[in-house]
């Protein structure tokens, strides 16, 4: 067992798959010999040499499609795109080329790969170095998205979506990078995709998440406790597709969901899994599904209160799971 | 504003010393595509395919030129007007006719649109219909190649007016970083849909735009398929040792409209006559018939070999059945995500 950081968590999943399986690559902006902004990838340049630790040109298109090519003809890329924001030039080979080559070509062609985004706010980051904008993959059948809360979760899920066959969207949180740690077991181990986790059992409210926001739910939940409310708390860590069975059972058996989400309210994930549970299970519930979410503005504001306010936190968590308890 | 500017390219035909074989075999392929592609046109307006189609026709050795002679491991990444790259590249008729048809025998089991031709077989890659989207792909095909050290190489092709796109410096860009065995084919037919090619660049050979990633441009008579065959050849083979990308303009010309429901008004019969009398079938046919490779005999016992191996190919692929309808279903991910089914 190892204390390893969420970070660290990753730049051991790259080191481990590269020494494995020798078509796995990396390519991405800054990743090599700055070992990425992050410092994700710090030290595989020096270990696998410049043919599979590639520094790309600023060019998010290419990033995307090149790598898509690549897994075509038999490699396996790990792209970074270094800012979550910046993804939008690569929208048009994630969504037309990464995401439907199976599709398009009858299952003929194929490309198995990774994209990590650096993702998230609650960092200071201002309106373009906080974005996440998960719910754009989340629409398209074809893409795995994917978002570990925890330092195993993301080295395992990491792990997972390398060695898989379909095409991924890794999203990292910036905020998690560093801040906590966790012991990791020394020997190979992977998470499986498609699964959520049970973080905590609980028998009044379902609180369900991901990335920087199980961990504000947990903290409510663990407030919650306090004042007699039994929250139990699903940390999805993959978003699409999702884990309906988990979610489902959970609400049976509470009756109650408030689901919180990092990004904007509006067409967000948390709006899919609130009309898939009223359509499953609404004859469980006691109550509205509740979701705490960010606002509905462009994005995430730069000055510290704007930012308080944008993002959901464990009073806000709180405050909405006492609303639903009283209905 | 002059559109279309007239730049004559000397076709320099007869210099071109090419092997008897050779000469015959790209013949041949471009007479195949040919007559394919007329007959495509005949059956959509007989109602026999749904959709549209967009003809080839005019611009066949842009496509066959290149194309012959490249091993099935190389890749073809291809944009809409392909047909005679994967007839050249040997993709059965019946495949071919199975895409315009949408059956389940087509390679993509009737998913993407017509025209959209591709076979892993013989390394065409499906296209998706974003412009240029493919020659993204195709260099990271290449990318793919030159990592794995293997000698393989990839023909990207796509109209003038796909490299007004981001996405295409962007894969020239890097292309030209990093030497990829790639060739880039621009089939300028003057007109993206109905945008004439001046209003698509300020510049008026498209191989210009080579300059800027440091690799050559060649700008060259797209309708001698000897030329282009030549031309392209030796692109591939210094591509083939790591010497790195071309860019080949072939200046050309498509007969009918942008797909077929496009009456192309936007352009004067002058114009349209003036290049049908640069016809590529009919200036292949004068070279080989100067050198006594080809006779008329010779030519009219082809068309009929031909023109039969596509009546059968249509007919059996008229005989196929469409995918079922749950095949909407499958190939979404791997078999690890099933995809759930709606109860309708
Ligand atoms: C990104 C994108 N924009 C617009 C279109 C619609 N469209 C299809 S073909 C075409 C013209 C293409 O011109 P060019 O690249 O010169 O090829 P050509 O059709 O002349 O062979 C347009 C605008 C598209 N398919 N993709």
């Amino acid at each position: 067992m190892k204390k390893t950081t969420y970070i660290e968590g990753i730049t051991e999943a790259l080191d481990e798959e590269m020494e494995r399986d020798e078509k796995v690559f990396l390519i991405g902006e800054d990743i090599g010999i700055y070992g990425g902004v992050f410092k994700a990838t710090k030290g595989l340049l020096d270990k696998y040499g410049a043919e599979r630790v590639i520094d790309s040109p600023i060019s998010e298109v290419y990033i995307a499609g090149g790598s898509v090519g690549a897994a075509m003809v038999g490699l396996k890329p790990v792209a970074e795109i270094q800012f979550a924001d910046f993804i939008t030039p690569s929208m048009d080979q994630i969504i037309q080329q990464m995401a439907k080559m199976r599709y398009r070509t009858g299952g003929q062609w194929t490309c198995p790969m990774t994209i990590r985004v650096c993702c998230g706010g609650d960092i200071g980051g201002g309106l373009y170095h906080s974005q996440i904008n998960e719910q754009w993959f989340f629409s398209q059948p074809g893409l795995v998205v994917v978002m570990p809360a925890t330092p195993y979760d993301a080295k395992g899920l990491l792990k997972s979506a390398i060695r898989g066959d379909d095409p991924v969207i890794y999203f990292e949180h910036k905020r998690l990078y560093r801040w906590i740690k966790e012991n990791l077991p020394e020997e190979d181990f992977t998470v499986p995709i498609g699964k959520a986790a049970l973080r905590k059992e609980g028998s009044d409210v379902t609180l369900v998440s991901y990335g920087l926001m199980y961990h504000r739910s947990m903290e409510a939940a663990l407030a919650l406790e306090k004042e007699g409310i039994s929250a139990e708390v699903i940390d999805m860590r993959t978003i699409l597709p999702w884990d309906r069975e988990m979610i489902f059972e959970s609400v049976k058996k509470t009756s109650k969901a408030v689901l919180v989400q990092e990004s904007s309210k509006t067409g967000g994930v948390m709006a899919e899994i609130s009309a898939s549970i009223t359509e499953e299970v609404f004859d469980f519930l006691d109550a509205p599904v509740a979701r705490v979410c960010g606002l509905d503005v462009p994005a995430i504001p730069f000055a510290p209160p704007m930012e308080h306010l944008f993002l959901p936190n464990a009073e806000k968590i709180s405050k909405a799971v006492k609303n639903i308890i009283e209905y | 504003m002059p559109i279309n500017k007239k730049k004559t390219v000397d076709s320099k035909a007869n210099q071109i010393s090419l092997p008897k074989k050779t000469m015959l075999g790209l013949f041949d392929n471009l007479l195949k595509t040919r007559l394919l592609d007329e007959r495509f046109r005949k059956l959509y307006r007989q109602g026999r395919f749904a959709g549209t189609y967009f003809s080839a026709v005019g611009q066949e050795a842009t496509t066959v030129g290149p194309t012959y002679g490249l091993r099935d491991e190389d890749i073809i990444a291809p944009s809409h007007r392909e047909i005679g790259a994967n007839v050249t590249k040997g993709v059965p008729l019946d495949k071919i006719i199975a895409q315009v048809y949408a059956r389940e025998s087509s390679p993509d089991k009737g998913k993407s649109h017509p025209c959209h031709y591709g076979w892993k077989a013989k390394g065409v890659i499906t296209p998706s219909s974003t412009l240029a989207g493919q020659t993204v792909v195709g260099t990271g095909c290449a990318m793919g190649f030159k990592i794995m050290k293997k000698d393989n190489v990839v023909l990207a092709f796509f109209g003038e007016g796909s490299t007004s796109r981001g996405g295409w410096h962007e894969a020239l860009n890097y292309a030209g970083i990093h030497n990829l065995p790639i060739v880039y084919i621009c089939q300028n037919n003057l007109w993206a849909e109905s945008v004439p090619s001046t209003l698509q660049a300020g510049i008026e050979d498209f191989s210009d735009r080579a300059k800027a990633y440091g690799f050559p441009g060649i700008t060259i008579d797209g309708n001698n398929v000897f030329t282009v065959h030549k031309t392209a050849s030796e692109a591939i083979s210094k591509a083939r040792k790591g010497e790195g990308p071309t860019l080949i303009e072939c200046k050309t010309y498509r007969w009918y409209g942008h797909s077929e429901i496009d009456p192309a008004d936007y352009r004067t019969q002058e114009e349209l006559e003036e290049w049908k009398r640069k016809d590529p079938l009919q200036i292949a046919e004068k070279i080989l018939m100067d050198l006594k490779i080809l006779t008329t005999t010779k030519r009219e016992a082809l068309v009929e070999q031909i023109n039969q191996e596509i009546d059968e190919a249509i007919e059996s692929v008229e005989k196929d059945a469409y995918a079922a309808p749950e095949e909407a279903y499958i190939d979404v991910y791997s078999e690890q995500f099933p995809v759930k089914r709606v109860d309708w």
